[in-house]
């Protein structure tokens, strides 16, 4: 072994540490952090009684799950019961791996050890777990995977709920990676790339996706609440009508399993929308983050990252204590009728937009910016006038006056 | 309250031309109350001209043991004419040697549980009935014990019959079972929902309920005299205590001929409208946990609390307050507090309004709500169904109009209609009767007139008297009837509490509907299953890790809830 490759796999392993243990801790505060806000949102305190601010609850809560009883029903599937928490928190964690989270860091270092020998490596580091050449189709791949540790969970608890909260947990997952991908699509458009750190340098150097891809990310946002059971689309758990669905059966330690896997999903899913349509690690309104990598640039690209990423976190948090479940029929018409379309028609669009562009000869840049901006603003309005069935924002007053 | 002698007159001339000879007394022992007694056998020909050719409309019927007064059975069915403030008592006597009376449950559908309920209790068979399936006894109760006969004592504990499991409905062909209950997260007493579905959709219900049955009316006419008697009846319900409490009083100042005064109506009335006010919330909150809005759970039950603290400054309780007793009241409200009632009730008033708008503008609460549990006004009148569920499929019919109690003659409520038949029309309902609530707060405690709050009892009460008194409770009417009997106790007391007959409307509500919409239908209901049961909870603690076998939790809970076991 050359110690070269030496010293590029220590740093991989401290890269997998130091990453899913950062992870791990995220969704530990995460959990903190949704019930302070959900306390907050309700005019009550929430947790705040163990450590300051109630900061080492979730500790409490892990030690708690570690000692409670574990059950497996007797007429379980032992294999699957037990292997099914596994398969929908490893995914979970597993997506993080192709996120970048700050500008590339200059890594020098040339040491011999005792017994292992001579480690050296020279040159900049890609601040991310694996700088994957498939990037963004390993997200969506292995997303999937995340669906089989529901079903089978509900298969294998043989119980009813369960069972009826693991059915309507993959068509409801399968329906919506449909529009979560086609919504990607839009951003490959114009990127042209499948790599994270691609995407990330294409958007520092011109312009957030946001922009140009607003419905995009509408489309995205929605989606994504879906993929991650979040409510209002928490369909599979549905506490009052299939008593928690698919982890009715679970406790203790495999239960805790579904629910980091849920907040580490939650944290993915925030740090995707940060990274595919808000610039990643870029920090906006300077230039200065495209000079030369150093340390200081590494940290305060990361601050940016972590920011947008607890942003959206909070904005998912938010919408959960503010809206009410739907119903199963209702998601999935919501899935079929309104966001596949939707997406469809927006990449026809969408591409029609760029082609059009590309014909007049407008680089990439703030006028074409702008363009698809313009272009977006009409399909945005079409897309929340199909939503609202003209019930919320345009018949409100209508509304109003029945009821009074 | 003067009753038009002609609509008596009527309804005496009508039945007297269906059954002929078979009416065999008329009276009128109050203004409001018009009793006949009909031989047996002509009972369903009798409840068939009231329901049919008159807008009678079915309230309860209460089985009474006469053997002691040499009656036989009695079986008495309730009505309320609504239009002319009247109630009429169907009172038919069965022998008892053969006792059998034909079932009005095929004319009149609401009877249902009613008639299963004298069944049980006092082992008068319907004859004719659809389901004559046991309804309010334990399954391991022994055959041919009967609770409410007279000469059962009423800390008697009959042997167990045994492993016996409820009869239950199978499903039909091709569907399969999902339970709901007897445990369920969104119901917050137990109750057990068979339901019956193909895929998620709902193609027949059963139920079985009253799991724990307090036998409270055992307990009223055997243990308690008079004075008690408010106050086990305020302990019916953990919610609307007080008007279990108002309608026992009243139905009891009827049965005795007396009025509580003035002032004690106003408070009585002030206080009932705060209970629907807080019960309202309550239930706002619960229906909003159901389709999954914990904010609005919680923020209404924080605007909920300072009604709570009101009252509590009032009578020393949050809930259970302890006030009412035959006759009147035992605690004023002094002056300084009805200057604080509407200093509490004003920010009440204005979350209100911002709670509306929020349920208005969210259209995940309409999509959830409107056009689902629809219960069409044919069938809500069919089954008698009472509240707003009724008043959102458009029955005009509130006991606060239709027999004024308390100070509802001088402060009138408005009844509040909707004609959507939907889970929507019954949130609206509510909505609006919070406000009017609000209103007759105001109202009442601007009017309130000075003066004592008690009517004291100047002689002893003769037996044989019945009392009828119905109250408007947030869910619905509640129905007490009173028969008083010697020794200072009542000889009979029944109650209805408003879920009794809204509850036997759920299977006509959830067919077809998915399964995703039973918690909220059934919650549309603000169903009470301990008012419905009369019922307590009895826990079971186990120390160490074990399997229990259905036979051993079984035993374990007859020795603990065997008299003298451990509690």
């Amino acid at each position: 072994m050359t110690p070269e490759l030496k010293g590029f796999l220590l740093l991989a392993a401290i890269k997998v540490v130091v990453g899913f243990g950062g992870l791990l801790l995220a969704v530990a505060l995460v959990t903190w952090l949704e019930r302070r806000q959900a306390g907050f949102h309700q005019d009550r305190l929430g947790p705040n009684r163990v450590g300051p601010k109630g900061l080492f609850q979730p500790i409490a809560d892990g030690i708690k799950n570690f000692i409670k009883e574990e059950l497996v029903p007797a007429d379980a599937d032992k294999f699957l019961f037990l292997i099914a928490p596994a398969l929908v928190f490893t995914p979970a964690l597993l997506l993080f791996a192709v996120i970048p989270f700050a500008a590339p860091l200059p890594v020098s270092f040339d040491f011999e050890l005792p017994v292992v020998g001579r480690f050296v490596h020279d040159g900049v580091m890609p601040m991310m777990v694996a700088d994957l050449p498939v990037g963004l189709l390993f997200v969506l791949a292995i997303s999937s995977i995340g669906v089989y540790g529901i079903v089978l969970a509900g298969w294998a608890s043989n119980s009813k709920y369960s069972f009826l909260g693991g059915l309507r947990s993959s068509a409801q997952m399968v329906s919506y990676e449909v529009a979560l991908g086609l919504s990607v699509i839009s951003v490959f458009i114009l990127a042209g790339d499948v790599t994270l750190s691609g995407i990330v340098e294409n958007q520092q150097q011109k312009l957030w996706y946001v922009f140009p891809l607003a419905l995009g990310f509408a489309l995205f946002v929605v989606s994504a609440l879906a993929e991650t059971n979040r409510l209002p689309f928490d369909l599979p758990e549905a506490e009052s009508e299939l008593v928690f669905g698919y982890h009715t059966e679970y406790s203790a330690m495999k239960f805790a399993m579904f629910f980091l896997g849920e907040y580490a999903a939650l944290i993915t899913m925030a740090a995707l929308m940060a990274t595919l349509f808000f610039g990643g690690w870029d920090i906006p309104f300077t230039t200065w983050d495209e000079s030369e990598p150093s340390l200081l640039k590494t940290a305060l690209t990361f601050g940016a990252f972590a920011t947008k990423t607890v942003f959206f976190v909070f904005m998912y948090i938010w919408i959960r204590w503010s809206l009410p479940r739907f119903r199963y029929d209702q998601l999935m018409a919501l899935g079929w009728k309104v966001l596949l379309p939707a997406a469809l028609s927006y990449l026809m669009l969408l591409s029609g937009a760029i082609w059009a562009l590309e014909q007049l000869g407008i680089e990439q840049g703030p006028l074409y910016g702008f363009i698809l901006c313009i272009v977006n603003l009409p399909a945005i309005y079409a897309l929340f006038w199909v939503i609202d069935s003209g019930r919320l924002v345009f018949g409100q007053r209508l509304q109003r006056r029945t009821m009074n | 309250m003067s009753v038009e002698s002609d609509a008596a007159a009527q309804i005496t001339q009508l039945l007297g031309g269906r059954i002929g000879a078979s009416l065999l007394l008329v009276e009128q022992p109050q203004p409001d109350t018009l009793r006949f007694e009909i031989d047996p056998g002509a009972v369903r020909a009798a409840a068939k001209a009231l329901v049919q050719d008159t807008p009678a409309r079915y309230l309860i019927t209460v089985g009474i043991d006469e053997r002691p007064l040499d009656r036989g059975f009695a079986i008495v069915h309730l009505f309320s004419l609504d239009s002319e403030h009247l109630f009429l008592a169907l009172d038919c006597a069965v022998d008892s040697e053969n006792t059998r009376i034909d079932a009005i449950t095929p004319i009149v559908p609401g009877a249902n549980w009613a008639e299963r309920e004298f069944r049980d209790a006092i082992g008068v068979e319907p004859e004719g009935h659809p389901d004559p399936r046991r309804l309010m006894l334990p399954d391991d109760w022994p055959e041919g014990v009967y609770p409410l006969r007279r000469d059962f004592r009423y800390d008697y504990h009959p042997p167990s019959a045994g492993n016996v499991r409820p009869v239950l409905r199978e499903p039909p062909k091709g569907s399969s079972v999902i339970p709901m209950g007897p445990f369920f997260p969104t119901l917050e007493e137990p109750a057990h929902w068979r339901l019956f579905v193909e895929g998620e959709k709902i193609v027949g219900c059963d139920y079985r309920g009253f799991y724990n049955h307090r036998a409270i009316e055992k307990l009223g006419d055997s243990a308690m005299t008079y004075d008690k008697l408010p106050f086990l009846a305020e302990r019916i319900c953990g919610i609307c205590g007080f008007i279990h409490s108002t309608c026992c009083c009243q139905a009891l100042e009827k049965a005795i001929g007396i009025q509580a005064p003035a002032r004690a109506r106003y408070i009585r009335t002030i206080m009932l409208e705060l209970e629907r006010i807080h019960s309202h919330l309550l239930w706002l909150g619960i229906a909003a946990h159901i389709v999954g809005f914990e904010t609005l759970l919680m923020q209404s039950w924080r605007i909920r609390e300072p009604v709570m603290w009101l009252t509590e400054e009032i009578s020393g309780n949050r809930k259970t307050y302890g006030m009412n007793c035959v006759g009147g009241l035992r605690r004023d409200i002094p002056a300084d507090l009805t200057a604080k009632i509407q200093e509490v009730l004003l920010p009440v008033e204005r979350e209100l309004r911002a709670v509306r708008q929020a349920i208005v503008g969210d259209t995940t609460i309409l999509a959830r709500t409107k056009g689902v549990g629809v219960l069409t006004r044919q069938w809500a009148e069919q089954i008698a169904v009472v509240g707003p569920p009724a008043r959102a499929s458009g029955i005009a019919i509130d006991a606060r109009v239709d027999h004024p109690y308390a100070a509802y003659d001088e402060v009138p409520a408005r009844i509040c209609v909707q004609e959507g038949s939907d889970i929507w029309a019954r949130v609206v309902v509510r909505m609006d009767e919070l406000e009017e609530s609000l209103r007759l707060i105001r109202a009442a405690t601007a009017a309130m007139p000075g003066g004592p709050i008690r009517t004291e009892i100047a002689e002893e009460i003769p037996p044989g008297r019945i009392g009828i008194s119905v109250v408007e409770a947030p869910r619905g009417e509640a129905v007490h009837f009173v028969m008083t009997g010697g020794d200072n106790r009542p000889y009979r007391w029944r109650v209805r509490a408003p879920t009794y007959p809204n509850l036997q409307a759920v299977p006509a509500m959830v067919q077809g509907e998915t399964v995703a919409d039973v918690p909220i239908t059934v919650g549309s209901l603000d169903p009470c299953f301990s008012c419905t049961e009369r019922v307590e909870a009895v826990d079971i603690r186990n120390a160490k890790t074990r399997v229990y076998s259905r036979e051993e939790l079984l035993r374990m809970w007859q020795e603990k809830s065997a008299p003298g076991g451990e509690r």
